[in-house]
């Protein structure tokens, strides 16, 4: 298992781009941009990107070639993967089905055809756990959210319903569906950090502290909730970023207050930032450097694998962007700047 | 020799508002394989909003008939013609209101349920409040300085809802948990009482409304929860009443609905692949047996008198692959075709290997395991399980018979080999004659099998690859030189000149194909070549010796026998005839299941694995059953 996992990730590595090499993508020929794509494993891309269609479909389909690709790469590399590390790994493509969840659950309060969904939901493939021909025929969000609480994300949904059922804002639900899944994610991370140890455990307290701190500051400062509901919204936490220490930011009144209240190494990372986007841009930047480090090192390869596809996607995100400036015709500089600063979907 | 019906692709061209019924037409024929349409001249989906429609109704029909019960069997009448898309659309929306009339007496129900459990819960609660003699009227006062809830929160969510809440200086104390809900009392500063408002929605609190009436004396409090338990429950009875009516009203016309959406279902199916159309023309594509195109061709004018279009060609050589391939069995033979498609279905115009698998693998079966006691046990297994196993009982029946054959021919009875003499020989007095006629058998099976990968090759094309290749003819002229130098070596023949020279002019031919088809420079090439040219000679060897394990089983098979005997004769007469028994029944289910997977394996892979891509397609026809709806 060992030697194919490492001679994978190893493989897998040299495709990944350094931040300065994305701008090679921007300003070149459609050939060379196509060669460079095709270099890096991602001809899949290119084809039918800018075919005659309506602009979001083609949006929908790039993500969705995205995703296919993020889920095709992970298939290579749990193959050998059994137990906890295949649990987790396999739970790390969930949060692209509970995406799917969220659109059904969405589709339903607007009322939108069984078709129109199915076409916007993600082909999650051999990780795809729901029947989704089965969901979008639903009725009415109370028959979906009973079908749903019947299958593989019934902790998760459970939240949600309640969410729900007491408010029709889609707010709440997909802050619950959010928070239901990265605390799933954790529960099947602990493990896996007791065996692997610090390079595992970097890796899940960089994502696990960034969405909080994101999170945290979105909703105290660009929805303007109370600290005791922003609180409540968090992943609960053991990382860098405690619960304790959660709660002392929430309770604070500004983006600066909070930045300045934070631990080392944060505080120094965050220094002068001065918006979201930024504090999001920052700590990515030191999740990716701390992934490449683990890439690169060492480490188990499970740790490796799971830094590998956290840098790829972060790879997809700014290919993304250099495909839609391209598509849209924006200005050279503006992709530029797109490129170091592409927030995550998710999250 | 059995192969694949010659097939025509056609083209049916009619009015777009009768497509649903040209469909409908198509599936009562039941020997129309739909076909994506190539005509780019037609650029619209005529039956995809039919289809999209269908599958609306069909799952809401589903459902209906899964709440209201539908039992009767469906009966299409003859004459019978397919919605078209308003009617289907009309149905799907009385289907919807029927099933959001029934989804509400149903939420009602399990809203009285849910009621009731709350009353329990209430009950409870009342229970734990009368001990900790608490006075509910003073608690929730309107007028205090403290906010006071009472309620359930998901047990998941306590531990956090409690920290968040101490930061607005609130108190959570739980006092009772029901599955998993835990009732708690929140209490707080009623000037904050507005921050927590958004985080209990958030985290699923549902208030317990104490009514008036709980809070005061404790003997009127339990009166009351008497009087709402009855009313839930005579609400309750009213709603079953409701859905018993719901189930009378719709009841009648669900059995039309499950008519009209069943005679929909072909054009809803043919549209999976692609209707195509344009303006008032719509298109159907796909394959029909050569031999049912006048019976195609008098339906089709019949139902619809002149108002169509029908284009026929045969198959063209670059679309071989994407043929569908339709072979009809014999009834005798239909057991062993699953055996067969579990490897792959054949290719359109393949040869199509049910017939000689079943006859080779009933020999190789009976030659592994031939005992007339062990092969009347199987057969009569098999029969006895007829009814669980279906047809494929009948592999067991034969592979018992043939088990029985060779048991007489080898004279071999539970093991006994000196109750009968063998008709042919005895595989442990003889193993060498056992051993040669195996290999024998897999020369011939594997020359057999090297004619039928030249002729699949030649029929699809590939003139060189049949001629030349390793699985082709020079391979074979390679393989049966080889052979004869092997056996004048043995000293059974003196074929030694000759045969030499056509093993080398065999593998010569086959090295100088893989040059010219290697496309690289030359150290690949001719490495390449090298290789390939060995691995050729390599594999066949190999393959041929595969079949020794024919006679290894056959030995094997005695060897198990004797050391049953052995372990048998040593024992007093009741432990004797146990371990003759036992040792019997061993020999039938893991001797037994080893060789039928290892004549399995012999088949798939020295045998199919050569000349068989497996990578055909069925052939599927449009039908009115629901075989092949899914997307």
């Amino acid at each position: 298992m060992s030697a194919y996992l490492n001679t994978r990730v190893s493989l897998y590595a040299g495709r990944l781009w350094q931040d300065e090499a994305l701008d090679t993508l921007v300003g070149v020929t459609e050939d060379t941009f196509v060669d460079t794509l095709a270099r890096r494993g991602l001809r899949g891309l290119v084809p039918g990107f800018g075919a005659p269609a309506g602009r979001q479909q083609e949006t929908r389909s790039l993500e969705q070639r995205i995703i296919a690709q993020v889920l095709d790469e992970t298939r290579v590399l749990i193959r050998p993967l059994s137990g906890n590390a295949r649990t987790f790994m396999t739970y790390w493509t969930a949060r692209f089905e509970v995406s799917n969840v969220k659109t059904l659950l969405r589709s339903k309060m607007t009322g939108e055809s069984p078709a129109a969904v199915l076409s916007q939901l993600t082909p999650m493939g051999v990780f795809g756990r729901l029947d989704n021909q089965d969901l979008a025929h639903a009725e009415d969000v109370g028959e979906l959210l009973r079908r749903l609480e019947a299958g593989p994300y019934a902790g998760i949904v459970r939240h949600a319903r309640r969410a729900i059922e007491l408010s029709h804002d889609p707010f709440n639900l997909d802050a619950a569906l959010d928070r239901g899944y990265y605390e799933g994610l954790i529960a099947r991370g602990q493990p896996l950090e007791d065996t692997l140890g610090l390079p595992f455990r970097g890796l899940m307290a960089n994502l696990i502290d960034r969405i909080n701190l994101v999170w945290l500051l979105r909703y105290r400062f660009n929805y303007k909730l109370p600290p005791a509901q922003v609180y409540y919204l968090l992943v609960g936490s053991r990382y860098s970023l405690t619960g304790a220490r959660l709660q002392q930011l929430a309770a604070l009144d500004s983006l600066e207050a909070v930045l300045a209240a934070l631990p080392q190494p944060w505080l120094s990372r965050l220094s002068g930032a001065t918006d979201i986007p930024d504090v999001f841009f920052r700590m990515e930047h030191a999740a990716a450097e701390q992934a490449l480090r683990v890439l690169r090192s060492n480490a188990p390869d499970i740790a490796r694998a799971f830094a590998y596809l956290i840098l790829r996607e972060r790879d997809l995100r700014g290919v993304r962007a250099a495909l839609r400036g391209r598509h849209l015709g924006l200005p050279d500089a503006h992709v530029r700047q797109a490129l170091h600063r592409t927030p995550a979907e998710a999250g | 020799m059995l192969r694949a019906e010659p097939l025509l692709r056609i083209q049916l061209l009619m009015l777009a508002s009768e497509a649903q019924d040209a469909a409908l037409a198509l599936a009562r024929f039941g020997a129309f394989n739909p076909a994506p349409c190539t005509l780019e001249a037609l650029e619209e989906s005529p039956a995809a909003a039919y289809r999209d429609a269908w599958l609306e109704a069909e799952s809401r029909l589903a459902k209906l008939v899964e709440q209201c019960g539908e039992p009767r069997p469906l009966h299409l009448p003859e004459n019978a013609e397919a919605p078209v898309l308003a009617e289907l659309q009309e149905l799907n929306r009385w289907l919807k209101g029927a099933w959001n009339s029934c989804l509400a007496g149903h939420e009602s129900e399990v809203q009285v349920e849910e009621a009731l459990g709350h009353l329990d819960a209430l009950e409870e609660t009342l229970n734990k409040l009368e001990r900790l003699n608490v006075d509910l009227a003073h608690l929730l006062r309107q007028d205090s300085l403290l906010a006071v809830h009472i309620g359930s929160l998901p047990s998941t969510a306590v531990k956090r809802v409690t920290e968040a809440l101490s930061m607005t200086g609130h108190l959570v104390s739980s006092f009772d948990q029901v599955g998993e809900q835990v009732f708690a009392v929140i209490a707080g500063p009623r000037a904050r009482h507005e921050e927590v408002h958004g985080l209990l929605a958030q985290a699923g609190w549902r208030e317990m409304p104490v009514p008036e009436e709980l809070r005061t004396h404790p003997q009127a409090a339990r009166t009351w929860l008497e009087q709402e338990r009855a009313r839930l429950k005579a609400e309750s009875g009213a709603e079953c009443q409701i859905m018993d009516g719901l189930r009378e009203q719709f009841g009648p016309r669900l059995y039309e609905a499950r008519l009209r959406l069943a005679l929909a279902r072909p054009l809803a199916e043919a549209a999976v692949v692609g209707v195509r159309g344009q303006g008032g023309l719509a298109a159907l594509s796909g394959w029909i047996p050569r031999q049912k195109l006048d019976a195609l061709r008098e339906l089709l004018e019949a139902r619809f008198q002149g108002r169509y279009m029908l284009n026929h060609r045969a198959p063209v050589a670059s679309e071989v692959a994407e043929v569908p391939s339709l072979v009809r069995y014999p009834g005798w033979l239909k057991p062993f075709v699953p055996l067969v498609k579990s490897y792959g279905v054949p290719r359109y115009g393949e040869f199509d290997p049910a017939l000689p698998f079943a006859v080779t693998y009933l020999l190789l079966f009976g030659a592994m395991f031939g005992d007339i006691g062990h092969g009347a046990v199987i057969l009569l297994l098999a029969a006895a399980l007829y009814q669980r196993l279906g047809s494929m009982a009948w592999v067991g029946i034969a592979a018992g018979a043939v088990s029985m054959l060779f048991g007489l021919l080898y004279g071999s009875i539970f093991g006994y080999e000196d109750i009968i003499e063998p008709l042919w020989l005895s595989p442990l007095h003889d193993p060498i004659r056992v051993l040669t006629i195996a290999v024998a058998f897999g020369v011939g099976f594997i020359v057999f099998t090297l004619l039928v990968n030249a002729r699949n090759k030649f029929i699809a094309g590939h003139v060189g690859e049949a001629l030349f290749d390793s699985t082709g003819l020079a391979g074979l002229v390679f393989y049966l030189g080889a052979v004869g130098s092997m056996v004048s070596l043995a000293g059974s023949a003196d074929l030694g000149l000759p045969a030499n020279l056509m093993a080398a002019a065999g593998i010569l031919v086959v090295a100088g194909f893989k040059w010219v088809e290697a496309k690289a420079g030359l150290g690949e090439r001719m490495l390449v070549t090298a290789i390939e040219t060995l691995e050729t000679g390599i594999n066949l060897f190999a393959n041929t010796l595969s079949f020794m394990r024919v006679a290894a089983f056959s030995l094997n098979h005695v060897a198990l026998a004797l050391a049953i005997f052995t372990l048998a004769n040593g024992l007093g007469t009741a432990s004797h005839w146990l371990t003759i028994v036992l040792g019997n029944v061993v020999i039938i289910v893991l001797e037994g299941g080893i060789v039928a997977i290892q004549a399995l394996r012999l088949m798939y892979y020295e045998g199919f694995s050569r000349f068989f891509n497996g990578d055909g397609i069925e052939f599927m026809p449009l039908r009115l059953s629901p075989e092949r709806v899914k997307s």
